[in-house]
């Protein structure tokens, strides 16, 4: 081969290289900012992988990765193994920050499964079963509050951090607080509700009157659950509402089963 | 035998050669080529200072050793590698230039061709790079296949062509695009005698027609009856060059070959060549002459075969 | 029947592309599209998983997975076999005896791979399509059930869960991906068939590139180090300089993870991509054409 080809071809390449990494940078940043392309990994992730999971997921295989490790996870969670299931879902958010359900299920695994778990433990001395209770679910709402700093429009997060307030801390302002911002991202009538209901329970009268509006709204955009109607005629008398301003339906009988409760489809009456 | 063609033979696009008959087919001027050792290897000259010429139409051999350079003489003129010095050129075009390899055909030693593909996707496709398309292509290839008798493995693979039907494909290749000049190395290295004689009755044939040939063989009685001009390299350069009747010419010597001679018409030719003794002449041999095995081959094949096709009409 | 001589000739360019084709077709290529199918299938209706996402995303991560293994591997060793097999077989002078250029003959070459690559992909993403639509729909039954058997289904816990099982299944996004697949395998190809130019023997091609493909997955990373951090050692610095200008950044074409998250890919993201690939493309094509083009054969 000709040394005048070699050297040719060594300046063409040299040329491609020096021109292609700006561009490269360019192409990238713009990938990342339109969530195409995850952040790098890091060398914690490669630790906690193993070198061959890290060489996929480095070849473009992260989410298949991922869905290992979760297949690991999940047997750890049948085995009861917190700590692992723990570990297992900071890895598998790292190497999938933007999968909701990984986010969602890490918490529930946390703030409901675990802590559970702790709280019925009879192997463990009362005073500590509180404690690891307590632990649990503020690790639920850790992973929560992780995810919702990789998805800030994320109105399922939201919502399940709603639940996590709801149901484990039994916060009801924190809870309205979180149905309301999942209620901004994603505009389901059950969030509305949901804000309505926690913050109808709240002491202070302007989170009650607050509540009234949101449950005449929905009840103007047709929703005629029996927990609707029922607190509405509530804050009807409460608040002295005339009566040609009231709405005709009358008090409604209680039912347990009534689903209007109910954050969303996602959750039973425990909030799972 | 006949070559299938195409009676209005049009002259290939941007030909210089057509109306001026002193240009060569092949013209080598000065060619060396050295080949740089790579790591701990020594340089090597393959060819020095090289010089030959071929004339339109005539069928030239070039013969020599192994290693003598003839395969870096055959592909510096095809431009598969590049001269050191000197050029080489093809109907006055320059071998560098890929179009003057419109007008060659090249069967290589031991040629191989695409396992994949059966013998008719093989003409097709040679075809198509020589510029060649659709339904006649698919035609001539048909007839080549026919003529080179490879028609019953149209549809073979290549994989399962045998040494000699690889040989015979890969003249139906070189002569696709009906060129102007063929180039044939070792054509028929381990072909059958009949498959030999074949292919120098179509060397012959090329001849007639104008087609120029360049060949090397190691075949050398093959070669003797094909060439009109050989080329003897040793050791990268030309040593013997010239027509083939005047080399092999033992100038001296004359040769009668009588059929139904009489005992007495040897014996009175016998004294009148004892009358010349003054001049120097001599009787070296007299005796009957001797066949080649290739012929007696063929002959008992050829006899073989008439037998057969008569027991199959009884 | 003559033939003309063209300077530039599409025709010999699929030509021999077609002969590229057609011989790893025979090569048996489809038996792993087989193998795909039969994978896809195993993976979307054996594997029990707690939640509808999870299944979806499994059989698509399967898929992908396979997806980007074919085309790596095809352009990696499909590509590592094309130029020295030609040459060990001698074929290569046959084809460079007639009037091809050389350049087209990598052209050729290239094309076909890439055609047999894009097919196998098609053919791969029409089969994942068939099955994640048939699962996405089974699975969306199988919650409903779920649901009403617990008494919670209601027109709004319908379109959530509808939502959820969509965002997880067929989608416009997922041809996207594939096309990204694409793109690196053609990146991968080239560069392939640049060092097969001057490469010895095909396993020595094939080992190269293979190296070249493990560089270009970390070239971010070189690059990483070389914008964003402070590297003190002078021979860190300069490796991860080479490493930047040298190799070709394949993460780059890793939007398969996200996109089966259900990201959108803008055109503009597709454009800026395919621009990339077109010039490592076009770029290792001019490299390989100046090595191969006064190569003694």
């Amino acid at each position: 081969m000709k040394l005048k080809r070699i050297v040719q071809a060594a300046l063409v390449l040299l040329f491609l290289g020096v021109a292609k990494v700006p561009l490269e940078e360019r192409v990238t940043e713009r990938l990342r900012a339109e969530n195409l392309l995850s952040p790098p990994l890091t060398l914690e992730v490669r630790e906690n992988v193993g070198q061959m999971s890290f060489a996929a997921a480095l070849g473009g295989l992260r989410s298949l990765v991922a869905s290992i490790v979760y297949l690991e996870a999940y047997t750890a969670f049948e085995n009861s193994e917190w700590a692992k299931v723990d570990s297992l879902f900071q890895l598998i958010t790292r190497l999938q920050p933007r999968m909701v359900s990984y986010w969602e299920q890490a918490a529930a695994h946390m703030a409901y499964d675990a802590a559970a778990y702790y709280l019925k433990s009879e192997e463990i001395e009362p005073a500590v079963r509180g404690r690891l209770f307590q632990e649990h679910v503020d690790r639920g709402i850790a992973f929560l509050e992780e995810g919702l700093t990789y998805l800030p429009d994320s109105a399922r997060l939201w919502a399940r951090l709603g639940d996590v307030y709801k149901y484990r801390v039994k916060s009801p302002k924190k809870a309205a607080e979180a149905y309301w911002k999942a209620f901004e991202c994603g505009r389901q009538p059950f969030l509305q509700r949901a804000t309505a209901y926690e913050l109808s329970v709240l002491p202070d009268e302007e989170d009650q009157r607050r509540a009234y509006e949101l449950l005449k709204i929905r009840y103007g955009e047709g929703d005629r659950y029996p927990t609707v109607i029922a607190k509405i005629k509530q804050f009807e008398e409460k608040f002295g509402v005339p009566l040609a301003v009231r709405i005709p339906e009358a008090m409604p009988q209680r039912s347990d089963a009534d689903p209007g409760m109910n954050a969303g489809p996602n959750v039973d009456v425990e909030g799972r | 035998m006949a070559v299938p063609t195409d009676p209005s033979r049009d002259a290939a696009e941007g030909d210089r050669s057509v109306d001026s008959p002193a240009v060569p087919a092949v013209e080598v001027d000065g060619l060396t080529k050295v080949f740089k050792g790579g790591l701990g290897k020594r340089r090597f000259t393959a060819v020095r200072d090289l010089s030959l010429r071929v004339e339109p139409g005539e069928v030239y051999g070039l013969i020599g050793p192994n290693g003598c350079g003839k395969s870096t003489t055959m592909k510096a003129i095809l431009g598969l590698l590049t001269p050191t010095e000197g050029r080489t050129s093809i109907f006055g075009r320059s071998s560098k230039e890929v179009a003057s390899r419109q007008a060659v055909g090249f069967l290589p030693e031991n040629p191989y061709f695409y396992k994949h593909l059966n013998g008719l996707e093989t003409l097709v496709f040679y075809g198509q790079l020589c510029g060649l398309s659709g339904a006649a292509l698919k035609a001539r290839a048909m007839d080549l296949l026919k003529m080179t008798g490879l028609e019953d493995a149209a549809d073979r693979r290549g994989g399962g062509f045998s040494k000699g039907m690889l040989q015979r494909l890969g003249l139906a290749q070189a002569l696709v695009h009906e060129p102007r000049l063929l180039v044939l190395d070792e054509p028929t290295a381990g072909v059958d005698p009949i498959g030999s004689r074949k292919i120098r009755d179509l060397i012959l044939e090329f001849r007639e027609r104008g087609i120029t040939v360049l060949v090397t063989s190691h075949l050398l009685e093959q070669l003797q009856e094909v060439c009109d001009r050989i080329g003897i390299m040793a050791h990268g350069k030309m040593v013997r060059e010239g027509r083939l009747s005047d080399l092999i010419a033992v100038e001296d010597q004359t040769e009668l070959i009588i059929e139904n001679a009489s005992d007495a018409m040897l014996e009175e030719l016998k004294a009148v060549i004892a009358k010349g003794a003054a001049s120097g002449a001599r009787l070296i041999r007299a005796g009957n002459p001797r066949t080649t095995l290739e012929r007696l081959f063929l002959e008992a094949s050829e006899k073989a075969n008439a037998d057969e096709g008569k027991g199959v009409e009884s | 029947m003559k033939g003309s001589y063209a300077r530039f000739s599409l025709r010999r360019i699929l030509a021999l592309a077609s002969a590229t084709l057609t011989q790893l077709i025979r090569m048996r290529i489809l038996v792993f599209l087989l193998i795909f199918s039969a994978i896809v299938v195993g993976v979307g209706f054996v594997f029990p998983l707690p939640t509808p996402e999870q299944q979806l995303k499994l059989l698509k991560d399967v898929s992908f997975g396979a997806l980007q293994f074919f085309s790596v591997a095809m352009a990696v060793v499909a590509t590592a076999l094309l130029l020295p097999r030609d040459l060990e077989d001698r074929t290569l002078y046959t084809i460079l005896a007639k009037p091809v250029p050389r350049h087209e003959y990598l052209l050729g070459k290239l094309l076909g791979l890439l055609a047999l690559i894009g097919g196998g992909l098609i053919v791969m993403d029409l089969i994942l399509c068939g099955v994640l639509y048939v699962r996405q729909e089974m699975v969306f039954q199988e919650f409903i059930a779920a649901l009403r058997s617990e008494g919670l289904e209601t027109p709004e816990s319908t379109a959530e869960v509808r939502l959820m099982v969509d965002q997880q299944g067929l989608s416009w996004t997922l041809h996207a991906g594939v096309f990204a697949v694409f793109l690196k395998a053609a990146v991968i190809s080239s560069l392939a068939l640049m060092i097969s130019t001057f490469a010895s023997s095909t396993l020595f091609t094939v080992v190269c590139t293979f190296c070249a493909v493990i560089i270009g997955h970390g070239q971010q990373l070189a690059r990483e180090f070389f914008f964003h951090r402070h590297l003190d050692g002078i021979w860190e610095k300069a490796a991860s300089t080479v490493f930047a200008i040298l190799a070709p950044d394949l993460q780059m074409f890793d939007i398969v993870d996200n996109v089966i998250n259900g990201e959108a890919v803008p055109s503009g993201a597709m454009l800026s991509m395919t621009g990339m690939g077109a010039m490592y493309v076009v770029g290792y094509l001019i490299v390989a054409h100046l090595l191969f083009v006064e190569k003694e054969l």
